[in-house]
């Protein structure tokens, strides 16, 4: 996440030709288009978060699809294949895998919930499950926790691209990036953020194939790239990279069972129109995201080949490989629609963000005090503003602290939101009591270890991380607790819910 | 399979997953067995989720079944080949499909097979399995009935 934070200012000034620069203002004016076009018809909360229920299965599936892989899949994750090789692909193998399963564990349930009791966040699923506040309002805690350091990760990091490309400075690119997705986010609410997420995902997936395309041109097909590599050095091509075995294996466990606890794309599943149409959203997600993903794995390989074999010289950051090779080995059109893509998975990463803390603070945590917010849609806007506000200041105030909070979002997310959502809805034995140990397990931990580590007062042995550890405590808690407590679960399930987990 | 005997394979998966992890804590690190728990554990635990999710009234029908069981096949085969075969990644090494045959069996068959019958499982299943208009119009009556 924090990865490509790197792309420091002080980029090459190739990156300020005037077809880059012109395809970034093509996308700057659509963008802004579809956000007038979505407020004009944002009229209740229904519609701020949750689109009204009206959105056809390709939008959700691309839409879900470019909220998922934010600038990390275009900057950090190609760095990270450049650093330490193969191993660094899973963080994203499981994706062949889990919008399948996310379709199964998830999609169905959470959109009959919306179709009986008209939810519209992942932490009212909780509460309809668990006839429990308790647990709504921890699991909007961490929601908010996690949402504000990825908000300030991508906030900065989209302030340095702006200056990178248009010379505004670091500051007023940080305040143009979150005016931007703001006033969309903020006047047209989450349809708004749906459909610049459907036109964001498309741009991403055409630099990604096009540029997947170069560097097999450029390195000589992937034997041409693998040979280069292993004449220099072998373990950057075996099964686990430069990793231990354990440590990629353990990042395949927390991203692909991590994949059924993240809010901003679990949220969706209640803004398709036609539950029916759910049949293809596996096929379609899979696909988009595959196509997505070409980049992540063949830049940063193809950059390795290319210094392994001398036409380039190595890279002073890692964080530059996808910047060096697009300026370097593709021309400047497709430079543009990559840095393009890079903008646009940073602000749909940001909208759907807002969309969800804002949630968390109108909606989720007065409802778990037993209060209700009377004008929902109008302090969802207000809280967009606040939220925004905070985390433009986060990212100003500290880099060092942005890259703190930015490090431990999705495994907060995995291990507070998995258990009870993923595997309360789908397991009736569950219990209240187990679901709120659970979100507080999956809570402390990670904030714990992971301060702990930050500040090198104790580190975990190599092959565990926090965010494997968290999941995996969060898990065995949800389950022991709820087998101690398990003569209260029928008790605690309602009838429409009994239903929905049983269809 | 039935919803228990799902959960039975999450918790085991999991319980693999924490046995590698605390073999970790040893002095001296993880011995050179220990990914084998990750491999079944991470493999076993997509699956039996997988599994838990398409279960029906306490049962699961055999198409999803077939899914669950053919991705922790795909999945711990390709783990426990890339853990098995001796590295070979030098100067001259054989490859396949343009990668070292090792990183080419976890990157094509973890990341790439699965797509090839996954999705595809799940639509084939859907109406039959996952959810039918009648399902559909019970649950909209259940919510209609629960409003004041």
């Amino acid at each position: 996440m924090t990865g490509w934070l790197d792309i420091q200012a002080g980029a090459p000034a190739a990156i300020r030709h005037p077809a880059i620069i012109g395809i970034a203002v093509f996308y700057f004016v659509v963008v802004s288009l579809i956000g007038v076009w979505a407020t004009r018809r944002t009229k209740s909360a229904s519609d701020y978060f949750i689109a009204g229920q009206g959105i056809g299965i390709v939008t959700l599936a691309i839409a879900a699809m470019a909220s998922t892989l934010s600038g990390f899949a275009f900057i950090g994750g190609p760095g990270l294949v450049y650093s330490v090789g193969t191993g660094a692909v899973f963080l994203v193998l499981s994706a062949s895998i889990t919008n399948t399963m996310g379709a199964w564990v998830l999609a169905k349930r959470m959109r009959l919930l919306g179709e009986a009791r008209g939810l519209i966040t992942v932490p009212d699923a909780i509460a309809a499950r668990f006839r429990s506040p308790a647990a709504q309002g921890l699991s909007a805690v961490a929601i908010l926790v996690a949402v504000i350091g990825y908000m300030a990760t991508n906030f900065l990091a989209l302030g340095l691209v702006i200056d990178a490309m248009f010379g505004t400075g670091l500051t007023l690119g940080i305040w143009c990036a979150m005016l931007v997705t703001l006033s969309y986010t903020v006047a047209g609410g989450i349809l708004a953020g749906v459909y610049t997420d459907l036109f964001e995902g498309l741009v991403k997936t055409a630099a990604s194939v096009t540029v997947f395309y170069f560097v097999l041109k450029a390195g000589g097909g992937l034997a041409g790239i693998s040979r280069a590599i292993a004449a220099v050095d072998a373990a950057f091509l075996g099964p686990w990279g430069k990793m231990p075995a354990i440590t990629a294996l353990s990042l395949f466990f927390v991203f692909g069972l991590g994949s059924l606890g993240q809010p901003h794309v679990a949220h969706k599943f209640y803004m398709l129109r036609d539950p029916r149409r759910l049949k293809w959203y596996p096929a379609l997600m899979s696909v988009a995201m595959a196509l997505t993903l070409l980049l992540y794995v063949g830049v940063g390989l193809a950059m390795r080949a290319k210094v392994a074999s001398g036409v380039a010289p190595a890279l002073v950051r890692a964080d530059d490989a996808t910047p060096a090779f697009v300026l370097g080995f593709t021309p400047s059109v497709v430079a543009g629609i990559v840095f393009a893509g890079v903008i646009a998975a940073g602000m749909s990463t940001v909208n759907s963000f807002m969309n969800i803390g804002a949630a968390a603070l109108t909606h989720d945590l007065p409802r778990a005090f037993g209060r209700r917010v009377s004008d929902e849609l109008r302090w969802g806007r207000a809280w967009t503003l606040f939220l925004s506000l905070l985390a433009v200041l986060v990212a100003q105030v500290s880099g060092t602290l942005v890259a703190f909070l930015g490090i431990f979002g999705y495994g907060l997310f995995a291990a507070t939101l998995v258990p009870s959502l993923a595997i309360g809805l789908n397991w009736q034995g569950a219990t209240r009591e187990g679901a709120v140990a659970s979100v507080a397990t999956g809570l402390g931990l990670t904030l714990v270890f992971e301060t702990l580590a930050y500040f090198r007062v104790f580190t975990l042995p190599a092959g565990v991380t926090v965010s494997g550890l968290a999941l995996l405590a969060s898990l065995l808690v949800f389950f022991g607790v709820s087998w101690l407590t398990r003569a209260r679960a029928a008790s605690q399930l309602d009838a429409d819910v009994k239903l929905v987990m049983e269809v | 399979m039935t919803t228990r005997l799902a959960l039975t394979a999450l918790v085991l998966s999991c319980t693999a997953i924490a046995g590698a992890y605390l073999l970790a804590f040893l002095p001296g690190g993880a011995p050179p067995w220990a990914p084998w728990g990750l491999a079944f554990g991470s493999a076993g635990a997509l699956s039996s989720m997988m599994a838990l999710g398409a279960v029906r009234g306490g049962r699961i029908r055999p198409v999803p079944l077939a899914a669950a069981v053919l991705t922790f096949l795909v999945v711990f085969a390709s783990f426990a080949l890339a853990l098995v075969l001796p590295p070979n990644e030098g100067p001259g090494a054989p490859l396949l499909l343009g990668l070292p045959v090792r990183a080419a069996i976890v990157l094509y068959g973890v990341g790439l097979v699965p797509i090839l019958f996954l999705p595809w499982m799940y639509a084939a299943s859907f109406n039959a399995d996952t959810l039918s208009d009648a399902d559909l119009e019970r649950v909209r009556r259940a919510g209609a009935e629960r409003q004041p």
